[in-house]
């Protein structure tokens, strides 16, 4: 039974395609976006998130924590990361709310009844179940094999990825999946492995492979100040000779993360400035003149 | 958007600030609760008396009539007041004024009437546990003058006169037959009466519209001329029609009318078509009138906002949608205003677009809006014995509350708190406020060695609590017809007058609402002990009763613990479910089949009023973490914050439950955050949502837009959000009113809306 390890499951998602949806969120990501909202997502192994601010210094985790990575010294807590396993059982004893275990190991038949659940929200608002992470198609076996029961139930799927997959890794979830939300970063080479770390070579190409399968597209674009605003048109101009793109978004970027990576201890890369409105309009309509979509 | 629709003015500014300060000064502290208290402006004094004068009439009237049946004394006050009573016909506004709107009648009536009634109750049953059930928040038992809903077929087809006349016809024909009982003699005597005073004081109100000399003063008299003869011609007739008898039953009679028409929309249609058809008035002039008319209602600040419906299904099974629903809707929403509170009764053949609209405007601030699901309705009252077709026509009677039209008026209306039952399973029946043994012994909690056991004694408690005080009900609602005779309404329905009989006399179905605050909290209370008592073994029945009687001071970590468990409702938890659907079906099932001292139907309902700020206030720190005094949760909603896993689990922890077994009612309030509907796809989430709610079989809806950061900014500059308002439970109020603490609990839930 194949297992994946995943940070979350969503249910009411209403900004990860069309209608409600519930989306899950993978845990791994071959890119390290700059801007990255998801820190939690670019590892595949387990994590603990510990927010400071939340902690009461109850004690609770110091007692089940099987390697004392968790001590109250002096009524106040204290969180060795070095000597943690992330077994996840503070997360669950924990009585402020400041513990989140992200990295749960999950199976299809775990998941599945959970994401029906929500199935008569979905047919009645046009929605369905989403796959997105970090980067869901890295555990590709995993999200075909899923996907296939959910299209079985005669649910609607979307896949949410950066595209740097293998093309034997999209051709497993391809016949299952109704749309793929696509993000591009970066039509720039250069651009793009400042911005992530890794070439979009293959990304544009495998974005050229699923319009010449007549796969629905909607292509996502994070607009990030200073880092990537000079490629909307480059990417619009890139996107107007696709045929099935249905979609695109302008997302404007957000420094929310900013606590996560605190909380999981990474380093954060977070841009400072933040889009304004009149940014965002400029980027929406370069992309309408362009490509007559949006 | 609404420039789109009205490129004309629907009220001058000038004409909006008069009506704003015809009921009240907004310039001077004003409590809406007693809203009948104030006057806006001085009335012609040669047009009557003041309130005080009015007041020693009365004394001096109602010495007179001491001996008299007490519908012959209250339809003698009443035509006093009506006769007596100082009145306007303003430049400034299309609808009459009416200056002696104090309710001045009950000092004669129902304040003395009501006491004695309940003295003979409490002396019937033995005991005075329903006040102590009253003063500790355990229950609340009352005779019920808030939730009438006249014959709008009537009245709009007769007017006053034909009222009068059909009494009078059914009088000759019953007296004629011979068998006319002493008791149907005094009704009709008494009803005539109230009919004669009324089409009285529509005369004077016409004689003295024909003194003014104002451009509205022509519109007016023509109207009341209308009036005077017979029954409503036009649209404008029939909106003056609406507003004089609400104010009348309401402010003279004392009851309550909480519906402005059969919806409003419907009422009015038969007059919108005709006079479009025949040129009588335009459009434009019929929006500025219902524009006129809806501002009364925003400007009498009557607390618990003033319902009226629109939607729902004609006899044919079509929608009862029209193209006037669409044109209130944007009348309402032009206006900016909260009060009147629009309830929309949907069912599959509502057209999608009717819904939208409503739903743009929710998504826009407009929160007075409430979606109550037709199906449900009439499986409820079906279930109770009604009609296919009588169900579908139901009439909306309070907040969400629903009725048959024209042949059902409540009789009582009480509240039982689903909290101090659990409560009484620590302290072995023994009330917290009072001292007093106002539950049972179920022994020494610390001794109960399973969750069952401490379930059965909550279910034993609870059943001791509901039985006790509907003994107190059944013998109280006897006397309701003495207390406070219901002969305008009575008049209006046909039924009655046929029988020349009073409406809670049984002339027609005479029902008793009962209902249930604080489910969702209940069921976390008993999830708690579950949990961490029997699950986990994380504390034990005593010391968690010590945590309580302390009202957990010193026991923080075991409240956190509390707050901290698993099983919570409005998470879609299977076992919390089925607990809220047990205690949900446990409470119906001591009134379904049930008949009250009138020989009908007892209905429960699944709703709060401001019970959950009241009873919790009296209710103890409870095993789910909640200390002392603090709110319970309200309606069908769970607990404040507790719905931690989004809007569909909660969806389906509310439709776990047949809400059609709460056959008068049930809501949901979802709090969502702004960026959830934002954009262009916002509103076909929320349509989405909606229609999920209905199909799974939910009953009421209501949407509250808000994030946190606004409420906290709110709460800090009152000066900038003196239009924001909030749904509190079943009607909304201003921001800006609500305390301090009521503000904080409502930041809290927007704190926990997951985006």
């Amino acid at each position: 039974m194949k297992k994946a390890v995943i940070n979350d499951i969503k249910r009411f998602a209403v900004h990860d395609g069309d209608g409600i949806r519930t989306t899950v969120f993978f845990k791994g990501c071959p890119l390290k976006c700059l801007w990255c909202h998801n820190p939690e997502g670019i590892t595949v192994k387990p994590e603990i998130a510990y927010y400071e601010h939340k902690c009461i210094d109850c004690g609770e985790c110091a007692y089940v924590c099987p390697t004392r990575a968790h001590i109250v010294k002096f009524g106040k807590h204290d969180f060795d990361r070095e000597a943690c396993i992330a077994c996840g059982r503070c997360t669950e004893s924990c009585l402020g709310g400041a513990l989140t275990f992200y990295g749960k190991k999950t199976t299809v038949e775990e998941l599945l009844p959970q994401l029906l659940e929500d199935r008569d929200f979905y047919e009645s608002s046009g929605g369905g179940v989403t796959l997105s992470g970090g980067e869901c198609l890295m555990q590709a076996d995993f999200c075909a094999e899923l996907l296939k029961e959910l299209k079985k139930a005669g649910i609607h799927t979307a896949v949410d990825t950066c595209g740097f997959v293998s093309k034997e890794s999209l051709r497993k979830v391809i016949p299952y999946t109704d749309v793929f939300l696509y993000d591009l970063k970066a039509y720039d080479e250069d651009v793009h492995i400042r911005c992530t770390g890794q070439s979009n070579k293959i990304i544009l190409e495998n974005l050229l492979y699923l319009d010449s399968l007549g796969k629905n597209i909607e292509i996502r674009i994070p607009y990030v100040p200073e880092y990537n605003s000079d490629q909307i048109e480059k990417i619009a101009i890139f996107l107007s000779e696709l045929k099935h793109i249905t979609k695109i978004r302008i997302l404007p970027y957000h420094n929310y993360a900013g606590s996560k990576y605190a909380a999981l201890n990474i380093p954060s890369t977070l841009p400072d400035r933040l889009p304004t409105d009149e940014e965002i309009q400029k980027a929406v309509d370069t992309v309408k003149n362009i490509t007559c979509l949006s | 958007m609404q420039e789109r629709f009205f490129n004309y003015e629907l009220i001058s500014d000038t004409d909006r600030s008069f009506i704003e300060n015809k009921y009240h000064r907004q310039d001077m502290p004003f409590d809406g609760k007693q809203r009948m208290k104030y006057h806006g402006y001085d009335y012609d004094e040669s047009t009557g008396l003041l309130d005080t004068e009015i007041m020693l009439g009365l004394d001096e009237l109602a010495k007179k009539l001491e001996n008299e049946h007490h519908y012959t004394i209250k339809s003698e006050l009443f035509s006093y007041i009506l006769d007596n009573t100082r009145i306007d016909i303003n430049e400034h506004d299309y609808f009459i004024g009416i200056y002696t709107w104090d309710r001045v009648i009950d000092k004669h009536t129902i304040d003395p009437w009501q006491k004695e009634a309940y003295a003979k109750a409490t002396l019937a049953v033995g005991n005075s546990k329903r006040n102590d059930f009253s003063k500790s928040g355990t229950a609340w038992a009352l005779l019920d003058f808030d939730h009438t809903v006249p014959d709008w077929e009537s009245l709009s087809t007769l007017g006053f006169v034909g009222i009068l006349e059909r009494l009078e016809n059914s009088y000759t024909a019953i007296k004629s037959s011979g068998a006319i009982t002493e008791k149907q003699e005094l009704f009709y005597k008494c009803a005539k009466r109230e009919y004669e005073a009324l089409i009285k004081f529509v005369k004077r109100l016409y004689a003295y519209s024909l003194t003014k000399s104002h451009p509205k003063a022509a519109i007016v008299s023509e109207s009341l001329k209308h009036l005077c003869e017979g029954a409503p011609q036009t649209t404008y007739d029939m909106l003056q029609l609406i507003y004089i008898y609400f104010m009348v039953s309401e402010s003279v009679e004392h009851y309550q009318v909480r519906s402005l028409g059969y919806g409003l929309d419907n009422t009015l249609y038969p007059f919108y078509k005709s006079d479009i058809e025949n040129r009588r008035f335009s459009k434009e002039e019929i929006s500025r009138f219902i524009a006129y008319f809806m501002m009364q209602f925003s400007a009498m600040g009557n607390y618990w906002g003033q319902p009226f419906y629109l939607g729902g299904t004609n006899p044919d099974g079509s929608t009862a949608v029209n193209e006037l629903s669409y044109l209130i809707l944007d009348i309402y929403d032009k206006l900016g205003i909260y009060n009147p509170k629009i309830q929309i009764k949907v069912c599959k053949s509502t057209p999608k677009d009717f819904v939208f609209k409503a739903l743009k405007m929710i998504i826009g601030g407009s929160t007075s809006i409430v979606f109550c699901n037709e199906d449900i309705i009439v499986k409820a009252l079906m279930r109770n014995g009604a009609t296919y077709d009588d169900a579908t026509l139901a009439v909306v009677k309070g907040c969400y509350e629903y009725a048959l039209r024209a042949k059902s008026i409540g009789i009582s209306f009480n509240t039982f708190n689903a909290l101090k039952p659990l409560c009484f399973v620590f302290s072995d029946g023994y009330d917290n406020v009072t001292g007093k043994l106002l539950g049972i012994h179920t022994g020494d909690v610390s001794e109960f060695d399973s969750f069952e056991k401490f379930y059965h004694a909550y279910l034993a408690q609870f059943d001791y609590v509901i039985n006790e005080n509907m003994k107190w009900i059944y013998e109280a609602e006897k006397y309701i017809n003495d207390v406070n005779p219901s002969l305008l309404y009575a008049a209006t329905i046909p039924a009655c007058t046929e029988q020349l009989r009073d409406a809670n006399d049984g002339g027609i179905i005479n029902v008793s609402d009962m209902l249930l605050n604080g489910l969702g909290t209940a069921v976390d209370a008993l999830m708690a002990v579950y949990e961490l008592v029997f699950e986990k073994g994380v504390t034990t029945l005593q010391e968690l009763k010590n945590a309580l009687d302390n009202n957990w001071e010193g026991f923080e970590k075991l409240r956190l613990r509390a707050l901290a468990c698993k099983h919570k409702y409005g998470r879609g938890d299977k076992l919390s479910d089925y607990y809220a659907c047990a205690i949900h079906n446990f409470f119906a099932s001591h009134f379904i089949g049930k008949k009250n001292s009138h020989g009908d139907n007892i209905e429960y309902e699944l709703h709060s009023a401001l019970a959950f700020l009241k009873q919790g206030k009296s209710t103890p720190a409870t095993p789910d973490g909640r200390y002392n005094g603090d709110e319970v949760s309200k309606n069908a909603s769970p607990t404040i914050g507790m719905d931690t896993n989004g809007l569909t689990a909660l969806i389906r922890s509310v439709t776990s439950m047949d809400l059609s077994v709460s056959d008068s009612g049930a809501c949901l309030d979802c709090m969502i955050h702004p960026s959830t509907v934002q954009g262009e796809g916002g509103a076909d989430i929320l349509y989405g949502v909606l229609n999920t709610y209905l199909s799974l079989g939910g009953a009421s809806i209501h949407f509250n837009i808000f994030n946190s950061e606004m409420l906290k900014d709110a709460q800090a500059n009152p000066d900038r959000y003196k239009n924001l308002q909030v749904r509190v439970c079943g009607w909304n109020v201003l921001w800006n009113n609500l305390s301090k603490k009521e503000q904080d609990a409502y930041i809290l839930r927007a704190e926990k809306i997951i985006e």
